[in-house]
């Protein structure tokens, strides 16, 4: 009895998973850093652990980006997309537009119509934060419709608010790794409240019943599926969409609807 | 009533200061077991993992009581508090619904291979009840976690190797994982659960095949963590049934000796 009780919870979460049509924000290739459990993914692999974890597309992005150098991931993303069969597209990783850097980085050549979104590493790059700092980062990016996206580790919660004010044009992805975002979940929810253009990815974002609140206090157009792969496993996110007590129509917002639609805005 | 199956093997009742929480009380405790398909839980509350046994079960044992023997509990053995907590320990110790001891060395603030712990292991020896502590990996942002390093406790496994001792999350996410995996095959009384954020790519299909798979329960952590979080990692995992059925359910009643059938 319970095994097949199993069998049937098992194949229920496959076929909603399917249907959901799940979109990854949080993929990443490249050695991960700070986790000596996790396995790098060769790019030719790619899409076979996607497949394997029901993902149809998303946006990947590399740990050199981070690493190394924004140039250094920014190449190699695109290199290593090259030839994917999935729906698949790139993070670049960012920096302030001035002083001006040399290489492929955002607002210093001509971006690749494979970059959907940017992301940006304040406080492992040493910059802050702040308007006069990011702020011309923001307008490029909101001239393009191009999303921001930035690990909660990354950012001070005061500069987040004063830029998500600022530039309300601008679609911000706040990320939960790479720790709990649990304890931050006081600023963050204030944040989303008086920022409508920020929104929440969700591969760390499992505290109790978090999902239905965000969906209730803020809206389900406002949470976007990441899995943080290899890192993290995409099931446990997916579970939280799977088995969040709300209408299928706003999991299918959070499954992929969501991260589909900011895609597909950027300018091309 | 539920109609459940599950057994989450690791979960935490009451209010907590460190992050927002709105659902805690008992009633959110079991709607969040009922939307799992969870039957029975091991609960620990904040207050007697904060400040040991000596705080009082006694709300524990009512709540095993008021949730219709659905919610058994430990007591935790606060090294700071020794006397205080086996005093509450010995009260416990023949209560319905009490089924081990609970040890957090990095909350404490005492190696887990201090002298100070045989106290509490031989007090589960003598009396036929587990041990359930948190374990995790050296960090680099949270030092405390070094008191808790798997590899610790293995002074007392070996004065007691009769008593069952679950390894809270598995050792963590960093090299204590390799401790907590070798310890597992070592010892025929150690155990993993899984509860809390080691969300690894691919951890069932690992676990399973590096310890025995008698040796895996699961657990969610709640309310840090949603246990359906946990629960489409199980289920979705690329393991047989009947080893999701031990990990889900069986094991916890047989290391717990809870009295499910």
């Amino acid at each position: 009895m319970l095994e097949e009780r199993i069998r049937r919870m098992t194949q229920e979460r496959l076929e909603l998973a399917k249907k959901l049509g799940f979109w990854d924000c949080n993929v990443w290739l490249g050695r991960p850093e700070g986790f000596p459990l996790a396995e790098e993914i060769p790019p030719e692999r790619l899409s076979e652990v996607l497949d394997e974890r029901l993902i149809t597309g998303g946006l990947v992005s590399h740990w050199r980006g981070k690493t190394v150098s924004p140039q250094q991931g920014n190449e190699s993303v695109l290199q290593d997309l090259r030839g994917q069969s999935k729906a698949l597209f790139a993070v670049w990783t960012g920096l302030p537009l001035f002083p001006s850097e040399l290489g492929p980085v955002p607002g210093s050549t001509e971006t690749p119509k494979e970059v959907r979104g940017v992301r940006i590493f304040p406080k492992s790059h040493h910059f802050p934060m702040t308007d006069w700092c990011v702020g011309s980062l923001c307008e490029w990016l909101i001239d393009r419709r191009m999303p921001l996206f930035i690990w909660h580790t990354e950012l001070d919660w005061p500069s987040m608010y004063q830029i998500a004010k600022t530039f309300p044009a601008l679609s911000i992805v706040i990320e939960t790794q790479v720790q709990k975002i649990l304890y931050h979940t006081r600023p963050l929810f204030l944040l989303m409240r008086d920022c409508r253009n920020v929104l929440v990815e969700l591969s760390n974002f499992v505290g109790q019943g978090f999902v239905e609140y965000a969906a209730r206090e803020f809206g389900a157009h406002r949470l976007i599926f990441g899995s943080f792969l290899p890192v993290n496993d995409p099931l446990v996110a997916m579970g939280m969409i799977l088995d969040a007590e709300i209408p299928e129509e706003q999991k299918a917002l959070m499954a992929g609807g969501n991260l589909r639609r900011l895609a597909n805005e950027v300018r091309k | 009533m539920s109609n459940g199956f599950f057994i989450d093997a690791h979960l935490h009742i009451g209010h907590i200061g460190a992050f927002f929480a709105p659902l805690v009380q008992q009633k959110d405790l079991l709607l969040a077991m009922d939307n799992a398909g969870i039957s029975h839980s091991i609960c620990m509350d904040h207050l007697t993992v904060f400040e040991g046994a000596g705080a009082g079960l006694e709300p524990l044992r009512d709540l095993f009581e008021t949730s219709g023997r659905r919610v058994y509990y430990l007591g935790t053995f606060d090294p700071r508090r020794a006397s205080a907590c086996v005093d509450a320990l010995k009260q416990a110790k023949d209560w319905p619904g009490f089924v081990g001891l609970k040890l957090h060395p990095s909350m404490h603030g005492v190696p887990a291979d201090d002298p100070v712990y045989e106290q509490a292991w031989r007090f589960a020896a003598d009396h036929n009840l587990a041990i359930m502590s948190h374990s995790w990996s050296a960090s680099s942002y949270n030092p405390v976690q070094f008191l808790s390093t798997p590899e610790r406790f293995e002074v007392q496994i070996r004065k007691f190797p009769q008593v069952h001792f679950v390894l809270g999350h598995a050792g963590g996410r960093g090299t204590g994982r390799h401790d907590a995996v070798r310890m597992a095959n070592e010892y025929p009384c150690v155990y993993l659960d899984i509860a809390g954020d080691i969300f690894d790519y691919r951890l069932l299909e690992k676990l399973v095949q590096s310890v025995p798979v008698e040796k895996i329960l699961y657990g969610s952590d709640f309310p840090w963590m949603d246990p359906r979080s946990r629960l489409s990692h199980v289920l979705l995992a690329d393991i047989e049934d009947s080893i999701k059925g031990k990990i889900l359910r069986g094991n916890a009643i047989r290391v717990y000796r809870l009295g499910v059938s």
